[in-house]
């Protein structure tokens, strides 16, 4: 089975959890890989949002705090950048400044831009997740560089609710 | 503009708070800052405790509230527990008075809570729940690009969320109309504004203090 394949899977497994939304730009509408990844999900789980790349963050996080599990979804690491003050400053944060009162779960998709068929460029194939893991307190990052451990990956973080930033790399696609 | 209310506002709630009630809880921090206990920053409110008053008339109990780093009044009015808002300051979290009960949040950074709120409110709108949000800001952070986004979201997908927008003319120290540039301001006719005078600095209580 193909890398896409395993994330296709993996995308309709959580996607039975009917609280689970799929949100960013191409998960309803062709674009990206993204819309690719999400083909096998219901479009009543897909929120398409124009970009806003810090507001999505935000938004998933607000809808996390009223009992969605949303997966919050970016085609390209350069383009997730803007959503860090929501990821860094507050989702990763939250539970520590509200004392516990809330404990948002959110799934973060960052895809890393390809380089094999058509070099993109330095601010479309860039890798940030060292430098992000510095940043995070709270949030546990997992590099899907391995196509046998994207559905077992996905499942366990719905299982233990736990924010988790996924990478996967468009190259394996 | 000193005042802006929509007519759509009516009141819902008789908010049980006093003028003076809120002033004596901004007091009592301030002496207990004063005093070296509390290690951290403080942002007091003052000036605006009847016009808030007011404004917390017009949300239901089960709305949820999203403030700033200036957000004991916000608390208070909202129904958070004296004691147990007082209790959160001396533990260092006056920049970010939480209550999952009161469905109350905030953030320490300039425009943080509002696509968070936007999130919720898109949630009501999805579950169909009756409730919404109200999202406090201050002048300078309804400048910036983040409520641009989060009001045009809102108000495109018609989503249950009030935009508050309280002008004391300074963002830190800074003047908002002189540093971005313009002399007259008009807010979308569905926003609610006033202009009120903050009687404490920005942060802290104006005097040196020995921790």
């Amino acid at each position: 089975m193909t890398y896409l394949r395993n994330i296709q899977n993996a995308m309709t497994d959580i996607s039975k959890n009917k609280s689970v939304l799929f949100l960013g730009q191409s998960v309803k509408v062709p674009g990206n890989l993204l819309y690719k990844s999400l083909i096998n999900v219901k479009n009543s789980q897909k929120i398409e949002l124009p970009i806003i790349e810090e507001t999505q963050m935000g938004m998933a996080l607000g809808l996390s705090l009223n009992g969605f599990i949303p997966v919050s979804c970016y085609p390209r690491f350069d383009f997730f950048l803007l959503a860090l003050n929501q990821f860094v400053n507050h989702l990763d944060k939250f539970e520590d400044i509200s004392s516990g009162e809330f404990k948002p779960f959110v799934l973060t998709r960052v895809l890393v831009g390809s380089k094999k068929t058509i070099d993109a460029g330095p601010q479309h194939t860039q890798d940030y997740s060292i430098a992000l893991k510095f940043m995070l307190k709270n949030t546990k990052i997992i590099k899907l560089k391995n196509k046998n451990q994207i559905i077992k990956s996905y499942k366990n973080a719905l299982k233990e609710k736990k924010s988790t930033l996924f990478i996967e790399y468009s190259d394996k696609y | 503009m000193k005042i802006q209310i929509p007519k759509k506002f009516q009141s819902v709630n008789k908010v049980k708070l006093s003028e003076k009630e809120l002033i004596n809880f901004e007091k009592i921090i301030y002496n207990l800052y004063q005093s070296g206990k509390i290690k951290f920053p403080i942002h007091l409110s003052s000036g605006n405790e009847k016009i808030l008053i007011k404004i917390f008339s017009y949300i239901k109990k089960n709305d949820w509230v999203f403030s700033s780093w200036r957000n004991h009044y916000h608390a208070l009015l909202h129904g958070l527990d004296p004691k147990k808002l007082k209790h959160q300051i001396l533990n260092g979290k006056s920049m970010y008075i939480s209550s999952k009960k009161n469905k109350f949040s905030s953030s320490s950074i300039a425009g943080g809570s509002l696509p968070i709120a936007l999130g919720v409110a898109k949630s009501i709108k999805l579950k169909k729940q009756k409730n919404k949000v109200w999202v406090f800001v201050g002048d300078m952070t309804s400048e910036m690009g983040i409520f641009n986004e989060v009001y045009k979201y809102a108000r495109y997908n018609n989503l249950p969320i009030e935009f508050v927008v309280e002008d004391n003319g300074l963002s830190v120290n800074t003047n908002t109309k002189k540093a971005w540039g313009f002399k007259k301001k008009e807010y979308f006719k569905d926003i609610i504004y006033y202009k009120y005078k903050l009687k404490y600095p920005h942060h802290g209580i104006g005097k040196w203090v020995s921790f």
